[in-house]
Parts: C-alpha cells; structure tokens; sequence
C-alpha cells in the first residue's frame, strides 16, 4: 500500500494544479459567457454582415479543437510579434471556444422562449432591446442554464490541454511528479481521480437541473 | 504552402485514429448500455461507474496513462494504438449514453407489443426496439463524431504524427507560426463538413424507411 | 368622404393588401372604424381575418396599402421609421388567442412593464394604474400571482388589462375566447362588454356569434380574401345579402 503514502505526498501539489485549473475555468467562463450572448444575439440580426461575420466565428470556433486555439496563442502569436504569457494564452483560448460554444447554447435558450410574448411586447410599442433584456433574455437564459453548466465542466476538463503550453495545471502537475518518480500509473491516476471527484457530481447536478428544467417547460405550456 | 503541406500531411493519421476510435466505441458502447439498463445492480452500477469515469476525466489523461502509465511486463503501448483504445473507450462510454437516450425513445408501445408476441427479450432488442433506437441515434452519434474528429488532436500530445504534431513542428521550426495554425483550424472545420452533410443523408434516407 | 367624416374614423385602412410569395391573402381591403364603434369580424377559416387585423397594429407588414390609426398613418410603399410604427402600436392594443402573458413576471408586473418601458411612467404611478385595471377587470386579488397559476379565462383578463395600461385608442382582439372554454369566455366577454359600454373603440375577430350579435355595432363579413358584407351587426345577421354570408351564418349558429 505504498502508493497510498505516496498520494499523500503529492497531494498538495496536486490540489494546487487543481486549484488552477478550476482558476483558468473561471476565467475562460467570465470571458466566453458574456461574448456567447452577444454571439448569441448578433447571429439573429437584421444586418447581414453581422450576421455573416458571426455566424462564420462561431462556425470557426466551434469547428477548430480547442488544443489548436491554446496552442495558435502561445506558440502562433509570436511570429506576430505579440508574445503572451501561457496564462493568458490559456483563457484567452478558452473563452473564446467558450464563446463559440455558448452563443449556440444561448441562441437556442432564446428560441425557446414563446414567439407569442415578442408579438405581444411589439403590440404594446416596446422597443426591440427591451423586449431582449426584460422579456426574451431572463427567460432564455433559465433555459439554457442545465446546457451552459454542462459546458462548464467540459471547459474544466479542457484546462487539461493546457498541459501544452506549459500551465502548471493539475495534469502538468502529475505529469512533472511522474517524471521524476517514474510512478506515472500512481500519480496520473490519482489527477485522473481528482479530475472525476470534480466532474462526476458536477454532471450529476447537471442532469437534475435539466430534469427539473424539461419539468417546468413541460408545465408552462 | 510549406505551411499547407505540414498540415495535410497529418490528415491521414488523424482520420485513422478517429475512425478506428470511433469504431471501437460503437461497438464497446452496446454491452455497455445494456449493462447500464440492466435490472441486475451487479450489472448496473459497475457501467455507471465506468461510463462516468470514462467521461469525466479528460481524455489528455486516459492518453497519458495508458502510454506512459501501463506497461505489460516489458510491453509499452506504442502511441498510435495507445490513443485508439483511450479515445476507443471514451467513445464507448458517450456512445451507450446516446444509444441509451435512443432506446428510451423508442415507445414503450413497441416492447410490449413485441412481448406480447411472445418474442424473447434478446430479439425484441436486435429486431424491434435496437433498429429504432439506431436510428434515432444518428444525429447525436454523428455529433459526437465530429466532437471525436477534434479530440483526435489530444493524440499529438503523447507523439502520434497527426495535424496538430506537424503543425506544431512547422511552428516551432520556422516563423509564420500563426499562419499554420489558422490552416490547422480551418482543416479540421473543413472535414467535418463531409461528416455533417453525410449524417443528414443518412437520418434522412432512414426516416423514409419507417413511417412516423 | 368628408373631412368631418373623416376626422371621426379611429381606424383606416385604403387598398391594403398581403401576400405570403406568391399566395394573396387579401387585396384591396378598404375599410373605416369609426370613434367608439365596435366592429367584429367573422368569416370561415382562412379567411384572412386575423391577417388583416394584424396588419392594424403592423404586426404583419402589408404588401400594399395604407393603414391609420389614430392619426399615425404608414403606408406599405414606405416602411415608416421605428419609432413612427411604434407610436402606432401605442394606439392600438392588441389581445391575442393566447393570451401571451410573461410568466416570469407576476400579474402586476405584466400590466406595469409597458407602462414604465413605453410610456416612461414611475414604477408607483404605473403599479396604481394597474392594481386599477385589475380590479376593473375584476381580478383585484391577483396582483401578486404569478400567470401560471391563473385559469384561462383570468389570463385573457389580465392580457386586456396589460394592453389597456398603456392607454390605447383602438383595442384589437385576435380571437379572444377560442383558446377559452365557453363558460369561462363568458367572463372574458362581459369584460369587453363593459368595455364596449365605455365607449372603446374596438376591433374583434371572433366566433362568437352571439357576442357578434349582441354587442357589436358593426358586422364585417369576410370570405376568401375579400370582405363579402358589412355592416349593421344585427341587420345582417338577420338578413344576409350574400349567398356566402347566408352558408355561413347556418353553419355556424345552428350549431
């Protein structure tokens, strides 16, 4: 059982990666989210250039893996001459193949909401950004919350790429222990653990919510 | 095109491992959704249990552990075959998650008609219910391929020659590194066009095929 | 039409048409609604009705023609600027067959949200207004509930609260009570009663006959894209001129 004791020592300098990665899932989350939405927004406009130019950014964000963005940020930046530090380069990525994401996960969430209640906004004379911020935005964004908190944590698991551009994440973190122990299985593992300890409830919360969510779309109509 | 060509040469290896992963996966994924629907506990929770570690540790690790962490004796995994079985195993456990979304969503209606025939169960589901279900899990099956294309990258980190490995390279070797990686990205979208094209084709000769 | 004549018509509508691509809905409708006059419009299905009274309140937009309201006027050839269609909209209200509440708001906000958006109303002035309406509609209690939890019949009353807040001269009601079972559209039919007794000017596609009957002034018959007959509600439910109009009426109130 000496890979118990073992666990024990790396313990904290795991549990430090891990507090990074959930760091870096944060801040990619308070960039993506709010970029999503307007994404989200932009796709439906009226202006056909924005909505072209839109649309082909989320298309390009969505269909690019996200090892690529990281990488095309730390390694593909400096030949612009514009050299950021692999944090940035981290959320930087990541909120932005966030945003790709989300603003689908949105535009959907803004769907759903009844066409009825923008027909009756208009008939009462509110403008088309009132109707968007009072009426249609509260409501599609309870919509798609069980979607978007789905997507978080395959963002937390996304700062594992991150490994690549040398963030001293959770899996950096295993993976340096594991190269001067040699005891790969034992601390990968135990990163592999930490990583499910976060995302196995998470998931689980996840599906209630959007159980709960079917439910009350269920009744509303 | 320097650039260009570092990137084309690693599409057939990136198109191998998803396909080969993918395989692996749609067939892995059927014991393990009749596993998850089991009324046996014994049988049941240990799925669960799997399907959920499978998915909710990232897929960079599965690589790394079982290239750098398993070995056999004195055997080690090569990379190529050490990404198939980690994504293989991945792909199994989000496959038997969708195909377990199809099978509910076959009508109940269809197993007890079956039953009441007389059928027995393994038939009701290879005949009735399993062709149903297949087909209302194409969608989401063609989805997750596409999702499974990109992941294919994770594949460069433990050294299999796909897209990414050359890209990187070409960056790191000379300058327009940013270039290279705008061609990357645009390849990837670029093949999964085929795949969506391709899956509305199928759901859509399918559907034809039974009347609702 | 004289100039008084014309100054007494709330509504106006001159040679207002709508295509969907290539299918015509209605061409050429012309037709006047007079201050305080109550018209209701009936027809078989497909008619266009709903069409036309959408295309009032700009709702839907006509592919000819010229629509005013309550001295806004825009013609189909020149779309009017935003703010031009939109103090057209605050003539007109408009109840709609599903009611259309906002569930995330309870009752009382439903009613205030346009008086303090649109009209710019303080949030106290405009919830007084409301709690007002509401009682006028008879629903006094209900200010703090929330719209999932009232009948059918209870929404549409507060959906004809919500668009009377914001001081409409022309109230619209696309089909009020079809969604409704009968008992329960009665409560919503008194309701446009009362307010026909106030002296609203008002526009009702419906299939309620008897409402069509006892409390319109005016009947407006439409059939296959035109109106086929119209006016005195009560003369030309009793005598017909139209075949159509006559095939009609038996189908419908024999039933």
């Amino acid at each position: 059982m000496s890979f118990l004791t073992n666990w024990a020592d790396w313990m904290p300098t795991l549990l430090k990666g891990l507090l990074l990665s959930i760091e870096i899932t944060a801040a990619s989350l308070a960039i993506g989210l709010p970029l999503g939405l307007l994404l989200a927004v932009a796709t439906s406009s009226p202006v056909k250039a924005v909505r072209w130019l839109c649309i082909a950014l989320v298309e390009v964000g969505r269909g690019a893996p996200a090892l690529v963005v990281l990488q095309l940020f730390y390694f593909g930046l400096p030949s612009t001459g514009l050299t950021v530090s692999s944090f940035v380069s981290a959320f930087c990525a990541l909120g932005l193949t966030t945003a790709a994401f989300t603003s689908e996960i949105l535009r959907a969430g803004l769907q759903a909401v009844p066409a009825g209640e923008t027909e009756a906004c208009a008939a009462l004379g509110v403008t088309r950004m009132d109707t968007l911020r009072f009426v249609v935005a509260p409501q599609g964004l309870r919509i798609a919350l069980p979607a978007l908190m789905g997507f978080a944590v395959l963002i937390f698991q996304a700062t594992s790429l991150c490994f690549t551009i040398a963030v001293p994440e959770l899996l950096s973190q295993a993976y340096s222990i594991g190269s001067s122990t040699f005891q790969y299985l034992s601390v990968l593992s135990l990163a592999g653990l930490l990583y499910a300890a976060i995302t196995v409830p998470a998931s689980w919360l996840v599906a209630r919510a959007d159980r709960r969510m079917s439910r009350h779309l269920a009744h509303a109509t | 095109m320097e650039a260009l060509n570092a990137v084309l040469v690693g599409v057939p290896l990136t198109l191998l491992v998803t396909a080969a992963a993918f395989a692996m996966g749609a067939v892995l994924g059927v014991p393990l959704v009749v596993g998850l629907r089991s009324e046996r506990a014994l049988a049941r929770i240990p799925c669960r249990f799997l399907v959920d570690l499978l998915r909710g540790v990232p897929a960079i690790v599965w690589l790394f552990v079982i290239y750098f962490g398993v070995s056999i004796g004195a055997y080690r995994f090569a990379a190529v075959p050490a990404a198939i079985i980690g994504l293989g195993a991945i792909s199994a456990a989000y496959l038997a998650e969708i195909y377990r979304g199809g099978i509910s969503s076959v009508h109940a209606g269809q197993w007890e008609a079956a039953q009441a025939l007389g059928v027995d169960g393994r038939t009701v589901f290879s005949r009735i219910v399993g062709p149903q279900a297949l087909r209302v899990s194409i969608p989401s099956m063609a989805s997750y391929l596409i999702s499974l294309l990109k992941d294919s990258s994770i594949a460069s980190t433990i050294g299999v020659t796909e897209i990414v490995f050359y890209t990187t390279q070409d960056a790191r070797s000379g300058g327009g590194g940013l270039t290279v990686y705008i061609i990357a990205a645009i390849t990837y979208t670029v093949l999964s066009i085929p795949l969506g094209l391709a899956s509305r084709a199928l759901y859509d000769s399918l559907r034809k095929k039974v009347s609702r | 039409m004289t100039s008084s004549q014309a100054a007494q018509n709330m509504v106006s509508l001159r040679g207002v048409s709508k295509k969907f691509g290539e299918k015509t809905i209605f061409s050429d409708i012309d037709l006047d609604v007079k201050t305080g006059e109550v018209m209701a419009v009936i027809g078989p299905s497909g008619a266009g009705k709903s069409t036309l009274l959408r295309c009032i309140n700009l709702l839907e937009q006509p592919t000819a023609g010229r629509i005013t309201v309550g001295g806004h006027t825009i013609d189909a050839g020149k779309p009017g600027s935003r703010s031009e269609v939109q103090a057209l909209r605050r003539s007109a209200g408009m109840v709609f067959q599903h009611f259309n509440l906002f569930p995330h708001m309870n009752v009382l906000q439903n009613i205030s949200f346009a008086q303090v958006r649109v009209l710019g109303r303080s949030r106290t002035e405009a919830d007084k207004r409301s709690a007002e309406l509401l009682d006028r509609v008879g629903l006094a209690d209900f200010a703090n509930a929330y719209p999932s939890r009232c009948s059918g019949g209870q929404q549409q009353r507060i959906a004809i609260a919500r668009a009377l807040a914001v001081d409409p001269e022309v109230m619209l009601f696309d089909e009020p009570t079809s969604a409704l079972d009968p008992e329960v559209g009665l409560e919503v039919l008194a309701v446009m009663q009362e307010l026909a007794s106030a002296g609203m000017t008002m526009i009702i596609v419906t299939h309620e006959m008897s409402f069509a009957r006892d409390v319109s002034d005016t009947l407006v018959v439409m059939a296959d894209g035109r109106i086929i007959e119209q006016g005195d509600a009560r003369a030309v439910m009793a005598n017909p001129t139209h075949e159509r109009t006559r095939t009609f009426l038996r189908a419908v109130v024999d039933r």
